[in-house]
């Protein structure tokens, strides 16, 4: 899309298909409440239509840029409730940082999710499972070599994923 | 070392950055990266994916929740209800930015409003292109034995607006036509007249509060001149 990308309707639907879906997973993860998510989401769009002049592709992914807006969201949206009365009122401010984790390992997951199953599987059941690399070539029927190299293609492609979803780290 | 070599060590990478190489095959790969650059770059280019992934949750990746199937026609209609309402709120500042001067001017200009519309010679109607969103002008320009009889029609603006009507002559000259004040919600244009013959205006202006419009007239054959 080109700069001012969504400063037309039109433009705003197709980013809605093709962002929501994982805006609304970390809005719901960092909220825990679906209405929250929702508002959040809709806030989200809202707020990137407002500002679509200044959205310059030529800088960065409109989906970094609606999970910053979102980030943001979020922090509005804790902020008004923890400011509920019902909440205790310690005036601890929510802390950035916890959100920014929660962000990070949002994309790290949805990065796993989009490298090919054959790398993920082994991925999961070496490094999360910790599984010997001879069962896991044993169930998958493949050489303990193959697990290997899968590793490593599969560390390669999130490497890459991470970097088109904008992760510059 | 040979390519092939390289490169079955290369694909041990993935488990030693991930820390799942035993010895001694670890320490045989690391003398081998410290002796090669493309095997070091790699390692580079790996680790932070290495340091990144213990922030994932693997039973997290099966559920990926789907926004309410509505939400998307909800987000829509909030966008078309802001667009809305940014047109309406364009049309009020307007209207603001005009009262100011409306009433100082209001005292010192003449108003000439004549009810009806004359018949006679076909009249030429005028619309002003560059005015703000929200706010139309026009002007219907009749010839009359006496000069050019002009009906404005005004909307957009804010009611009680002065708006002071001028036509630039042929020769670049400014010669005012009369004022009138829009009221909203009145269902009766302006009438202006000048002694001005239409086939010597070049543009019809209004200046509406601290805004000036001008539009050019189409050019008529000359006429006998009145005067």
């Amino acid at each position: 899309m080109a700069a001012g990308a969504l400063s037309r309707e039109r433009d705003v639907r197709e980013a809605y298909a093709a962002h929501s879906q994982e805006l609304y997973g970390f809005a719901l993860r960092s909220l825990r409440d679906p209405g929250l998510a929702e508002e959040a989401v809709q806030e989200t769009f809202l707020r990137a239509w407002r500002a679509g002049e200044r959205f310059d592709a030529e800088i960065g992914s409109l989906r970094t840029w609606l999970f910053a807006i979102l980030r943001n969201v979020v922090i509005d949206l804790g902020r008004a409730r923890a400011s509920r009365p019902r909440v205790a009122s310690g005036g601890i401010e929510p802390s950035v940082d916890p959100l920014d984790d929660a962000l990070l390992a949002w994309q790290v997951e949805e990065a796993l999710r989009r490298i090919g199953d054959d790398h993920r599987r082994v991925i999961l059941e070496t490094y999360f499972r910790g599984r010997p690399h001879a069962e896991v070539a044993a169930e998958l029927g493949v050489p303990i070599g193959t697990v290997k190299s899968r590793v490593f293609y599969g560390l390669r492609a999130l490497r890459n994923v991470l970097e088109e979803m904008g992760y510059d780290g | 070392m040979t390519a092939e070599g390289c490169r079955n060590r290369r694909e041990a990478l993935g488990l030693y950055v991930l820390g799942q190489l035993a010895e001694p095959e670890r320490e045989a790969l690391e003398a081998h990266i410290e002796g090669c650059p493309g095997c070091r770059a790699e390692v580079a280019s790996l680790e932070p994916v290495a340091r990144l992934l213990p922030l994932a949750d693997p039973e997290r990746l099966d559920k990926v929740p789907a926004p309410p199937p509505d939400l998307g026609g909800r987000i829509a209609a909030s966008i078309a209800a802001e667009r809305r309402a940014q047109r309406r709120s364009h049309r009020l500042r307007f209207g603001l930015a005009f009262g100011g001067v409306a009433a100082a001017a209001a005292a010192a200009l003449a108003i000439f409003v004549l009810p009806g519309r004359g018949g006679g010679e076909p009249s030429q109607r005028v619309v002003f292109e560059s005015v703000p969103p929200g706010v139309a002008i026009s002007a219907s320009l009749q010839p009359k034995p006496f000069g050019t009889e002009i009906r404005m029609e005004v909307s957009g603006i804010r009611s009680g607006t002065l708006c002071r009507v001028f036509f630039r002559r042929n020769d670049g000259a400014r010669v005012p036509v009369g004022t009138f004040r829009y009221r909203y919600g009145g269902d009766s244009d302006a009438v202006l007249s000048s002694a001005l013959d239409l086939s010597r205006a070049s543009a019809v202006g209004v200046r509406a509060g601290d805004r000036t419009f001008i539009q050019p007239v189409k050019s008529q054959p000359l006429t006998e001149e009145s005067t």
